[in-house]
């Protein structure tokens, strides 16, 4: 069994290696842009960026764009979608929507940068955890046979971020699920809706992690967990701020 | 949210720990320690992190500290899914926080401008309705809170 916390040095709530398992299976099956063995790929991509000497050199500089070269990669995924991965995992607050228009120019489509997103940020995530916890990463699923579906979801509009995203007002039946029949959601629930089931692994992850959708807006509530609210908001503020993170 | 829970809580906080990490003294209980615990877990040093998480777990406890490493795990996630997708801060959300994104200087950060800057009248409106923060963020987002 993946996951298997039983090992770890601390009690670890059941509900979490729950969750980080079938985010396993999720990015192990193919989606809609990309198949089962790109979708392990990412995740071995993403595990890899932070020793990318390229990356490295491109993080200390005043701006990531002066410094030219090669990613050194692990995987034989498509040079756009490396460069995605690393900039994702090692840049992020310097990403801007000219460089994500240079991505779509040398063949990314935004249905699979977007599935790469979603996979990328489950992975910083789920191996952020293990880090935390003192725990080795989790080795990679294998991944399941198919081919990408190459679904576009219903109800798709420019809403001012750089991807189109799902209004909740505009969701069809297929994909209701994301906001659960609610006429609002934040941008950063719908930034990913152009993938369904990236918005669905985030709702999976973030209810283990941090806090339930329903419970996200209650400034009282705290999911049940042993640590405050405030306490909670202290531990995202300050990951955001080291994360030059302005959202 | 920091704020919006401590008007909740009753707590005073010092919010520059957001931004100034252990330099200023949150105010909140076992709050030196957590800020240890994010900066810590953030990056590479696994010795740092070890000792950072233990002194979680002295202070609060063992459940705390699993709990505080599923919030930085989940915030190293949600920053990238905002700064790979250029999403604008939420209009409300804009409305109510100009004064603080102000003091703690985050208006300087990169991703700062995905978010279309405020009317004088938002400006305005956030904060008369700032003191009312808990109560307008519960109104202005009911509609998101409902269970699925």
């Amino acid at each position: 069994m993946n996951f298997d916390y039983l090992e770890a040095p601390y009690r670890i709530r059941n509900d979490i290696p729950e969750a980080h398992r079938l985010i396993w299976q999720m990015i192990a099956r193919p989606g809609n842009w990309w198949n089962g063995e790109d979708r392990v790929s990412i995740i071995a991509e993403t595990r890899h960026a932070v020793d990318c000497e390229l990356c490295r050199e491109r993080r200390a500089a005043l701006s990531p764009n002066s410094v030219k070269g090669e990613h050194t990669v692990v995987t034989n995924l498509p040079g756009p979608a490396v460069d995605a991965i690393h900039r994702i995992v090692t840049d992020a607050s310097r990403l801007t929507e000219t460089w994500l228009s240079d991505l779509y120019t040398k063949g990314m489509s935004d249905g699979g940068y977007i599935e790469l997103l979603g996979i990328v940020v489950a992975v910083i995530s789920i191996d952020g955890f293990h880090r935390a916890m003192g725990m080795p990463p989790e080795p990679l699923p294998e991944p399941v046979a198919g081919e990408p579906s190459g679904l576009r979801p219903e109800g798709l509009a420019e809403q001012g971020a750089w991807v189109e995203m799902i209004s909740p007002l505009e969701v069809a039946d297929t994909e209701a699920d994301l906001y659960g029949n609610n006429k609002q959601a934040g941008n950063v629930i719908a930034a990913m809706s152009l993938v369904p089931d990236s918005v669905r692994m985030l709702k999976i992850l973030s209810g283990v992690h941090y806090l339930d959708m329903h419970d996200v807006a209650n400034p009282a509530a705290n999911g049940g967990r042993s640590i405050t609210r405030p306490q909670i908001e202290l531990i995202a503020g300050r990951v955001s701020s080291l994360s030059d993170c302005f959202y | 949210m920091l704020r919006a829970s401590t008007q909740v809580s009753g707590e005073e906080v010092n919010l520059k720990g957001i931004v100034e990490g252990n330099q200023v003294q949150t105010g909140l209980r076992g709050g030196e320690a957590l800020i240890h615990f994010a900066e810590t877990a953030v990056g590479d040093n696994v010795d740092a992190i070890s000792v950072a998480r233990e002194v979680v777990k002295d202070e609060l406890g063992e459940k705390a500290m699993v709990d505080a490493a599923c919030v930085i795990a989940n915030f190293q996630r949600m920053v990238r899914i905002a700064d790979g997708t250029g999403i604008p801060l939420d209009t409300p959300v804009a409305m109510m926080t100009s004064n603080i994104r102000e003091d703690l200087g985050l208006n300087e950060y990169g991703s700062a401008g995905n978010t279309p800057a405020l009317s004088l009248m938002q400006r305005l409106l956030g904060r008369v309705l700032q003191p009312a923060l808990p109560l307008v963020v519960k109104l202005m987002t009911r509609n998101m809170s409902k269970p699925d």
